[in-house]
């Protein structure tokens, strides 16, 4: 096995590169293409019910609440912890957020204007869910104590402080503006159409920018008309979105709020230092502290991000039922790992992604929403859901061991 | 057949999609023979031994293994079938579990059980046995992760003879070993020649095969080079053919100058992280120049490891004696105090310690340097591949690119990524942990020229090696420790390895004055 390869070439220009970044996307594509299936399956089972614009903005604005909770998710396991309580935290997040539109801002402010009541329930929400991250950043990054114990206790806690604020009732939270948040649509809808081109615009620059970039350090580039090519596949698949959820209402607000996140937090983990560091922490604690890399602060800052991540989830979830209630958020935290895990991140750390958390979200709802098209009773989805989980991971596994 | 040969391999090739790694390979091998096989990374060593261990099955391989007359066919379970044929292979990084006992781990997955019970007292009996008759002196009831690597080796050993061995394959016993224990491993191979195993003996250190081997076969590039009793040969002739080329000098003559003093070292003290009434650094002082190679030599368990992760931030409290960069006195904390004052440590373990293996060569070089590239929102990606091409074509790194995982590459040029990374963040110290274990002999002359180079341009080096050789072709100077101290530093005008010996097992009769 004599080394035949020679030298390092840091561009990926080759036919052969290519190929090979073909092949360690394999495991992306093979999902997406998962969910073409799904979604056609669905469609000639439901005679086409499933893929009107209806049900197709639906599926999207189905994910929002889960798919919210795994991006930060996804940080977590990287790093090789787990968060059991961020489906409870949401929810506390949600009742509170409930009990201030309902109660508090009535009598607190009762001449208030709703965008002032609404920011301020919006603040709140998300003021709760990061205190609550810093408090678990605080013990498991620096007092050490194991994530798994630290947020189940997190979760009995705050099912109890959900009782708590209840007292075992409903709390109406739909007044108008804060229902937009999560039932919302962009209107008029040549917003929607004009979102996609600042969009697409965008990626042309970013593009470009990368290019000028490349080249001053002196690197080859990949022939220009590829990049545009791809750039342009992007932009085509966003005006293709808009232009289906415009059928129905709009573009869908949580939706956008869910796009920006995870637009920020796909950067945050691939450009930026934290996020080199999560990754690193999670291949190999050892030699990232040995590489001058704090554990103790990273892990803190994850755990931040995460409660920040479940302030949003909840504040969208109080918005999008309209209520708070005792059982609200139970089980999310499993949904949200099981999207990170049908979306390729590592149980073991190190290896994940934020997009593919995304793909997996919207497998789960696509397959939830499916089988309520076509009447199968509740007891059957869970049946069916987690025969499929099961399923999908072991064909993912399976594609990596012929990879290796 | 000539019932003196045990195993032949007949005309064996391996393919690998785009790479032969064995090209029809032929040789024997007699009974009860120690038989050494060498090679560089990459020569198909353990291809070759993966065959008989059973990992490739037979029928992934052409050509034929001959074993004990018959042809050895490995198909259902191959690896255990390996095993009851009489084949043992010990690896090269251990594979016990260290929270149970010794007597645990010789027997583990086939416990004397008596109504579905385990027979404790015949499970230690028998390991006392076992141990006993190939004389290997380990305590049967000891948890494994309390014994040293020399007594975790020799209770791997006992594991392979308790299946009735009649081949046992040693790959690279020695890697981890300090002289004392290879030593002891050389007496217990010897014995196991007594009683008629034949051991197949796979190492980078040549001199062992002259003090153990009866014959050698040299691989290069998936060929038998030769195979020859070890008598007919000599070392140059063992590097020449192994290599392709004559190899005159195993150390690179460098062109080094010692400058001023950088670090001083003052009667270092430390605690031990895991036992806190325990001292690991026992009052160490030395000193180091610039563009100087300073050789760190003493026994495994002699604290070496210890004192340059102390120095490194990244051990036990620092209880007393001072730390001086360039005269001024500094502290360290952590890592990251080390970096800022100009230490870097390439680590002993590289897997463990010094790489994240799942990741690209480019992450892994880029690690620790991150701040070189990046503002608190961005890394400037095309700067950061930019500096990172460079080392790693400085170095000579062979990789298809430099987004390939760090887990494909060879182990010399692992250890160059680890370099990489290291010198990136520009050290004024560079400390290098044992920096040529388990690297092949092409790639360890690269690395000893990469070190010359660096202490040309001034950076001074601290290097702890196993091999004494090593430390006496490389260093300017040597310090000796035993038992967590300093006990001596020699000129290298001065240094022989008895002296060293005599220094690293305190036999010495007559102190060596500190220089």
């Amino acid at each position: 096995m004599s080394t035949t390869t020679t030298t390092v070439s840091p561009t990926k220009s080759s036919v052969s590169q290519i190929g090979q970044q073909i092949r360690s996307n394999l495991q992306t594509y093979a999902l997406v293409l998962a969910l073409i299936i799904i979604w056609f399956l669905f469609f000639f089972l439901t005679d086409g019910i499933y893929l009107s614009a209806q049900n197709f903005s639906n599926l999207f604005r189905q994910m929002t609440i889960t798919a919210v909770l795994s991006v930060g998710m996804v940080l977590v396991i990287v790093a090789g912890h787990i968060d059991l309580s961020v489906g409870k935290l949401a929810g506390f997040v949600s009742v509170v957020v409930a009990y201030l539109q309902a109660y508090t801002w009535h009598t607190l402010l009762p001449d208030a204007p709703a965008w002032l009541t609404t920011s301020l329930s919006v603040l709140a929400g998300l003021a709760i869910g990061t205190l609550y991250g810093v408090i678990h950043g605080w013990i498991i990054g620096y007092l050490r104590v194991p994530s798994f114990i630290t947020t189940l206790a997190s979760m009995w806690i705050l099912n109890g402080l959900i009782l708590i604020r209840t007292g075992g009732k409903t709390i109406p939270a739909n007044q108008p503006l804060f229902s937009f948040i999560a039932q919302g649509y962009l209107k008029p809808l040549i917003l929607g159409w004009i979102l996609a081109v600042v969009i697409a615009v965008i990626l042309f620059i970013l593009m470009f920018n990368g290019r000028q970039r490349r080249l001053k350090y002196g690197f080859t580039l990949a022939p220009l008309y590829q990049d545009i090519l791809k750039t342009a596949f992007l932009a085509a698949l966003i005006f293709g979105y808009v232009g289906y959820v415009n059928q129905y209402q709009g573009v869908q607000i949580p939706v956008l709020i869910l796009a920006i996140i995870a637009v920020i937090f796909s950067y945050i983990s691939n450009n930026t230092k934290f996020g080199r560091y999560v990754y690193a922490i999670g291949g190999n604690r050892e030699a990232a502290r040995l590489s001058g890399i704090s554990i103790r602060q990273n892990t803190f800052w994850i755990f931040v991000w995460m409660g920040f991540l479940a302030g949003v989830s909840g504040i969208i979830m109080a918005s999008y039922v309209g209520y708070g209630t005792i059982a609200a958020g139970g089980g999310y935290e499993l949904f949200a790992i099981a999207a990170c895990i049908l979306g390729g991140t590592s149980t073991l750390g190190g290896i994940g992604t934020i997009f593919g958390a995304m793909i997996g979200s919207q497998i789960i709802t696509s397959l939830t929403n499916g089988l309520q098209i076509m009447n199968v009773p509740s007891s059957w989805q869970y049946v069916v859901s987690g025969a499929v989980l099961v399923v999908a991971v072991y064909v993912d596994m399976a594609l990596k061991r012929n990879r290796g | 057949m000539d019932n003196n040969v045990i195993l032949e391999f007949k005309n064996v090739t391996k393919k690998f999609p785009g790479i032969t790694a064995l090209d029809d390979v032929s040789f024997s091998i007699r009974r009860g023979e120690i038989h050494g096989i060498c090679g560089e990374n990459g020569a198909g060593k353990s291809t070759l031994m993966k065959i008989l261990a059973g990992v490739y099955p037979w029928g992934s391989y052409e050509g034929q293994v001959i074993y004990n007359g018959n042809e050895l066919k490995l198909v259902d379970r191959a690896i255990h079938q390996a095993t009851q044929e009489g084949i043992a292979i010990v690896y090269q990084e251990l594979t016990l579990v260290p929270s149970i006992t010794v007597g645990e781990n010789i027997y583990l997955g086939k416990e004397p059980v008596e109504f579905g019970v385990i027979n404790w007292e015949k499970l230690y009996a028998d390991t006392q046995q076992v141990l006993e008759k190939y004389q290997l002196d380990v305590p049967p009831r000891s948890i494994v992760r309390h014994l040293g690597v020399g007594k975790m080796q020799m209770t791997e050993i006992a594991k392979a003879l308790a299946e009735n061995a009649q081949v046992l394959i040693l790959d690279e016993p020695t890697s981890a070993l300090a002289e004392a224990e290879i030593d002891q491993l050389m007496e217990i191979l010897r014995g196991l020649k007594q009683h008629g195993v034949t051991c197949i003996y796979i190492s980078h250190k040549l001199e062992e095969f002259f003090k153990i081997t009866d014959s050698v076969t040299v691989l290069r590039d998936g060929k038998t080079v030769l195979t020859k009793p070890t008598k007919q040969l000599n070392l140059e002739t063992l590097v020449s053919s192994m290599v392709g080329r004559e190899m005159k000098e195993r150390f690179p003559k460098g062109n080094r100058k010692p400058g001023e003093v950088i670090l001083e070292v003052e009667d270092l003290h430390a605690l031990d992280p895991g036992d806190p009434d325990y001292e690991s650094v026992k009052g160490v002082s030395f000193n180091l120049r610039r563009g100087e190679i300073l050789g760190i030599a003493g026994l495994m368990g002699s604290g070496r490891t210890e004192l340059v992760m102390t120095l490194f931030g990244e051990y036990g409290k620092i209880t007393g004696g001072t730390i001086k960069m360039q005269g001024r006195e500094i502290k360290i904390g952590s890592a990251r105090d080390a970096m800022k004052n100009g230490i870097s440590l390439v680590p002993e373990d590289r897997k463990q310690h010094g790489l994240v293996l799942i990741q690209s060569i480019l992450r892994n070089i880029s690690l620790a340097n991150l701040d070189q590239f990046a503002t608190l929102l961005q890394i400037n990606d095309a700067a950061e591949l930019k500096a990172s091409t460079d080392f790693a074509r400085s170095l000579a790194i062979k990789a298809s690119n430099l987004n390939a995982p760090v887990d494909s590459l060879s182990g010399g040029n692992q250890q160059k990524v680890v370099i990489s990374k290291w010198l990136m963040s520009q050290p004024k110290v560079l400390i290098m942990d044992d920096p040529t274990r388990g690297i092949d002999v092409g790639t360890k002359y690269e690395i000893y020229k990469i070190m010359n180079d660096l202490s040309e341009k001034g950076i001074a080096i601290i290097m702890i090696s196993s091999e004494l050789e090593e430390v006496l072709g490389m260093s300017d100077r040597v310090m000796v420790m035993r038992e967590d101290q300093s006990v001596g530093t020699l000129d290298i005008a001065e240094a022989t390895e008895e002296k060293i010996m005599a220094l690293a097992t305190g036999v010495a009769t007559q102190p060596i004055p500190e220089r």
